[in-house]
């Protein structure tokens, strides 16, 4: 078993550093062609690419996913070439400095100290916020009344994922955590009274509590964070373009038609509300 | 997570699975009995209506009749959802297979021949005593194989009990499977089923042995 996760583990590094050296040598030629022609800018998003959805290598081995697929889109809209950097995660910022990529776009959760920073932060367009969804007359007022409470969450959402990691001490007061395999029996389990609150993302619990009376949203977040898109300090411009190309997309339905082929993260898409 | 962590984590489900299992057959085989019998009666309106019961048990998905059992009296009479999910599920479990169990009952009774009740009355036996002490003994015994058919099924249905949330050994797996991405958990899955259905094969095979008095 440990031998064959070595063998595993360095096949991923020779093909990681064979891409990195690949897109390497194209970024440079690229670069100095656009200085000849300024005609046809090159943009390069610079991703995770071990970021699924969001953006990862698919089983041909190109470049894929949901802000990728949007970037490759916007680019269409504003006549650049489009092209896609691999950044070492713990050097995003660096490498969008060094110019290696114009922007990083990938999933990112927007923090305050990019943009003290002075980086160019875009409009948040995904909210991985998780809020406690209750009956009105319930007495329930913040995460830590469900203690011994039996709290229901859907299997394979953030919500899960989160409660199993980063507030597992949260769950483990819970009385009880109900795994269901949807968000609309989370919620009939609750209105049926079998929990006494629903774990979920925010956009869902916003949107359940508009359409069904009877239900109100703590005031609390959890986990609370948002994605965006990072630009240079002085590339407001490139950062207004790209935006404005989304909300093109948005308005003639490609981006909703992109969206749809991801559905685990459609509800939190903050672009289709 | 390694492999005895995922065995152990699952085994806690079995249990679960066991006490669906169980109870399942404890209602189900009496009920099964209750309702062949219902199915056979002399009063048309009585074996009509139980007929057409049997054709939409046998008709519809178990999992919508889990789903209807569960959450139906709620969005029918607003009535509350049971927090223990046992209850539903062994109800919902219990009466679909009591309509497969009452068709296999109904085949074997009307496999014994007339003559056979014709000389029961003329030995002065009551239609009880004819039933009990004549023909069902012979109808256990060739009806054997196709319960255990069902049987075997019903080990590997418990695992749609995920769809009301019982976290059962499957539902269990499921979730390992999802936060570790692995396909490991179904693999163990598979295999604690096959046990399962190993020992259930094996005790049905004895029991057949032991009915085989006659020849």
């Amino acid at each position: 078993m440990k031998k064959l996760i070595a063998l595993l583990l360095a096949l991923t590094l020779v093909f990681a550093l064979a891409a990195c050296g690949e897109t390497a040598t194209t970024e440079t030629t690229e670069t100095t062609e656009t200085t000849e022609t300024a005609e046809a800018r090159t943009f390069v998003m610079g991703i995770d690419a071990e970021y699924p959805p969001f953006s990862y290598i698919d089983d041909n081995g190109e470049y894929t996913g949901f802000d990728v697929e949007v970037c490759k889109a916007a680019c269409e809209k504003l006549g650049w070439d489009f092209q896609v950097f691999g950044v070492n995660w713990d050097e995003k910022l660096i490498q969008l400095d060094a110019g290696e990529c114009d922007c990083v776009w990938s999933g990112m959760t927007i923090l305050d100290s990019m943009k003290e920073s002075g980086y160019v932060i875009s409009e948040p367009y995904y909210d991985n916020t998780q809020v406690i969804l209750v009956k009105e007359d319930s007495d329930i007022a913040s995460s830590a009344d469900l203690a011994g409470k039996a709290v229901a969450v859907q299997l394979g959402t953030s919500g899960e994922a989160l409660l199993q990691g980063d507030l597992a001490d949260l769950a483990a007061t819970f009385g009880e955590t109900v795994t269901c395999d949807s968000f609309l029996k989370c919620f009939t389990e609750l209105g049926g009274g079998a929990v006494d609150a629903v774990f979920v993302d925010m956009p869902v619990a916003v949107a359940y509590a508009a359409q069904n009376e009877g239900f109100k949203i703590i005031d609390e977040q959890l986990g609370a964070e948002q994605y965006g898109i990072a630009f240079r300090a002085d590339d407001a411009e490139t950062c207004a373009a790209i935006e404005g190309a989304v909300a093109e997309l948005v308005a003639d339905g490609t981006y909703a038609a992109i969206a749809e082929k991801y559905p685990d993260i459609v509800n939190n898409l903050l672009f289709l509300q | 997570m390694d492999l005895l962590t995922m065995i152990a984590k699952m085994s806690e489900g079995l249990g679960r699975t066991c006490a669906i299992f169980f109870l399942t057959l404890l209602f189900s085989l009496p009920l099964g009995m209750i309702v062949a019998l219902l199915r056979m009666s002399k009063s048309k309106v009585v074996s009509g209506v139980v007929r057409f019961i049997i054709s939409v048990l046998r008709g519809t998905p178990l999992m919508l009749q889990l789903l209807a059992v569960t959450y139906g009296p709620y969005y029918l009479f607003g009535i509350s959802i049971s927090r223990n999910k046992l209850i539903p599920v062994v109800i919902a479990f219990a009466i679909n297979y009591a309509a497969y169990f009452a068709e296999i009952y109904r085949g074997g009774i009307e496999s014994i021949p007339v003559g056979q009740y014709e000389a029961a009355q003329v030995l002065g036996f009551t239609k009880a005593q004819t039933f009990l002490r004549i023909v069902l003994p012979q109808v256990v015994k060739r009806i054997l194989p196709s319960v255990t058919n069902e049987i075997i099924t019903l080990v590997k249905d418990t695992s749609i009990a995920f769809t009301v949330s019982y976290q059962e050994m499957f539902t269990i797996g499921k979730q390992i499977a999802n936060s570790q991405t692995s396909f490991l958990p179904f693999v163990v899955a598979g295999v604690f089923y096959f046990a399962f259905n190993a020992i259930v094969d094996f005790v049905m095979g004895k029991a057949e042995k032991a009915m085989d008095y006659y020849k």
